[in-house]
């Protein structure tokens, strides 16, 4: 029988084990190594804002993984490969045999190299040990210092409030959500929080975090020190590619994926956080570190070693992030230099819509607007539907430059629907994960 | 599977589909939070409703990451509010733009073909909405594609 190894149980390992599992049925070995019980990371900050369970969070159960025949090594972590033998060894020496192998060992967060950032009452919020560690010491009336102000950090923000502390962003970056929006976007997101009581320190630059009598004291290049009760670190993340040294494989800032999501050896595929795949729009490379791509990864990797030879189009980027009820997202290439623009601010509603152009076709879009007002969202799919359909908007470019909110009658006359139905990442049917089971005695 | 048949050529702007769909849904006659919505044409005087198509991707489910997205025994793809956090991710990956987030309940909302027996194809005088056995399919695109010409062409000269 033919055995899989799973490195990795967030979403692109789980993705894959269930997608193997769809088309062979039981007919097939798998085996799960993960440090940590699988859960969902995206829902976390519901979590710590006391909407949901913490039996919520999980993706997995053991029944769950009976029913899909999953030998589980929860707990452990992979330290060493092999490719030429076609092992993997796990931190208590295990060695384990694969006919084909995922690495889906996703990323870590990295801490700023200040003194004091190593600290243990110096907090991350990237695993459910540390939003669990977090959500001990918020206590009403507490300030908290949250370090960069990215998605990550913006994901906590609301349930930070809900549990009425007080907050201060510091962020290196002359803005807010750098790697999501652009300048213009971010003063109204500014504006908003300023409004709503955030305190906020754009472009400040950390040399230290000191104790202070229970407390921590973090020090700038310039301006005033902050004191604060509670100091979470959000200043980004890397792949865990350090056991993967000397193996041989393939790596840029990701292990380095063809349409298969193999990596430069065959048996070996790579999928989420950790593997560098075809971005949909740009054609080119890139890590997404982002659920959605680690969501496709897993599936077409699952399918891929379930023998079906799916060949992947590529990941479209898009986040979508809402706090304190403003809605803020961005899809495809929203950066584009060489994107033409279209635009429309409307600052007293914080109301903001861009639209990028390559030719006719729409290669990116940002959106920012209260989440209360219809239109903020209601054409936000049909956005993201136009990217990734790459489809030709003819005369309706003209009709988008002048109306940006406007995009439905653009989307459904350029027949956007037609051109959607048959562009599936698996082309078969979905099944929901909970619908999935091995046949037994296959 | 039985799907919503949209004949656009039939439809008045009644929007009593709407109507009929938030109250269905919600218990309150507001457009606004109806999942079948009707868009003008031609300068206002053509209409076309527009709903989920229960695509086979089910961009929506696959999205979900706590699996509040499930098939009802009918086909729909539909929202399980007691798992759903709210976390939006559906919300951007179907790329037709028919699952929503609501606000005031902090969960998606999408059509759910109301378990077999739509109502906005029931509340539809003209027999524009149908609820018949069919591959789902693009029923707009052409007709507004045709109705919207006009209109591109006044803007173009305006």
């Amino acid at each position: 029988m033919v055995r899989h190894v799973i490195v990795g149980g967030g979403t692109a390992g789980m993705n894959a084990i269930t997608t193997i599992r769809q088309y062979d049925k039981g007919a097939s070995e798998i085996v799960l190594v993960a440090s940590e019980r699988p859960y969902a990371r995206m829902v976390l900050p519901y979590y710590l804002k006391g909407d949901i369970s913490e039996a919520h969070v999980y993706t997995a159960t053991p029944a769950r993984l009976r029913a899909l025949d999953v030998q589980t090594y929860i707990g452990r972590r992979a330290v060493g490969l092999d490719p030429q033998a076609g092992t993997v060894t796990l931190d208590d020496g295990t060695q384990l045999a694969y006919d084909d192998l995922l690495i889906a060992t996703g990323s870590s967060p990295v801490r700023p190299p200040v003194p004091g950032a190593d600290a243990a009452d110096v907090y991350s919020f990237w695993t459910l040990e540390q939003a669990q560690a977090v959500l001990h010491r918020l206590r009403p009336g507490c300030h908290v210092a949250m370090v960069g102000a990215g998605f990550i950090a913006f994901t906590i923000l609301n349930a930070i409030l809900a549990r009425q502390a007080r907050l201060t962003v510091v962020e290196i970056a002359p803005q807010v959500l750098p790697r999501m929006i652009d300048a213009q976007g971010a003063k109204l997101v500014e504006e908003w929080l300023r409004q709503r009581g955030v305190h906020l320190r754009t472009g400040a630059n950390l040399t230290a975090i000191e104790p202070a009598d229970g407390r921590k004291r973090l020090r700038f290049q310039e301006g005033e020190d902050v004191v604060a009760d509670v100091v979470i670190l959000a200043t980004g993340i890397r792949p865990n590619l350090e056991w993967l040294e000397g193996t041989g494989l393939a790596i840029n800032r990701g292990v380095l994926v063809d349409e298969h999501l193999r990596s430069n050896v065959p048996n070996v595929y790579a999928a989420g956080d950790i593997a560098e795949g075809r971005d949909l729009v740009r054609g080119e490379a890139a890590v997404h570190a982002i659920e959605p791509t680690a969501m496709e990864h897993g599936r077409v990797v699952g399918a891929n070693m379930a023998g079906q030879p799916v060949a992947y189009r590529g990941s479209l980027l898009m986040n979508i992030v809402e706090v304190l009820d403003l809605e803020i997202a961005s899809f495809g290439a929203w950066d584009d230099p060489q994107a033409e623009v279209s635009q429309a601010l409307v600052p007293e509603r914080f109301a903001y819509r861009k639209l990028l152009w390559r030719g006719d076709r729409l290669v990116g879009a940002m959106l920012i607007g209260p989440s209360r007002e219809v239109w903020t969202s209601n054409d936000l799919g049909m956005l993201k539907g136009l990217v990734q359909s790459g489809i030709r908007l003819g005369a309706w470019k003209s009709y988008l430059h002048h109306h940006p909110f406007d995009v439905k009658r653009a989307f459904i006359a350029a027949g956007t629907t037609a051109r959607l139905l048959p562009q599936t990442v698996l082309g078969s049917p979905s099944v929901p994960a909970a619908a999935v089971a091995v046949r037994r005695g296959v | 599977m039985k799907v919503l048949r949209i004949t656009p050529d039939r439809c008045t702007g009644c929007m009593r589909c709407e109507l009929a769909c938030s109250y269905m849904q919600t218990g309150t006659f507001q457009p606004a939070k109806s999942v079948i919505r009707v868009s003008p044409f031609e300068a206002y005087a053509s209409y076309a409703p527009y709903t989920c198509p229960q695509c086979a991707e089910a961009w929506c489910l696959t999205a979900c990451p706590v699996e509040a997205i499930t098939v009802s025994p009918v086909g729909a793809k539909v929202v399980l509010d007691d798992v759903c956090v709210g976390c939006k991710l559906c919300t951007i990956a179907c790329p037709y733009g028919t699952i929503f987030y609501n606000a005031e309940t902090g969960k998606a909302f999408k059509c759910n073909l109301c378990d077999g027996q739509p109502a906005c194809a029931e509340a539809c005088p003209t027999q524009a909405i149908e609820y018949v056995e069919a591959e789902t399919h693009d029923w707009l695109g052409a007709f507004a594609a045709e109705r919207a010409a006009r209109h591109l062409t006044t803007l173009a000269s305006a």
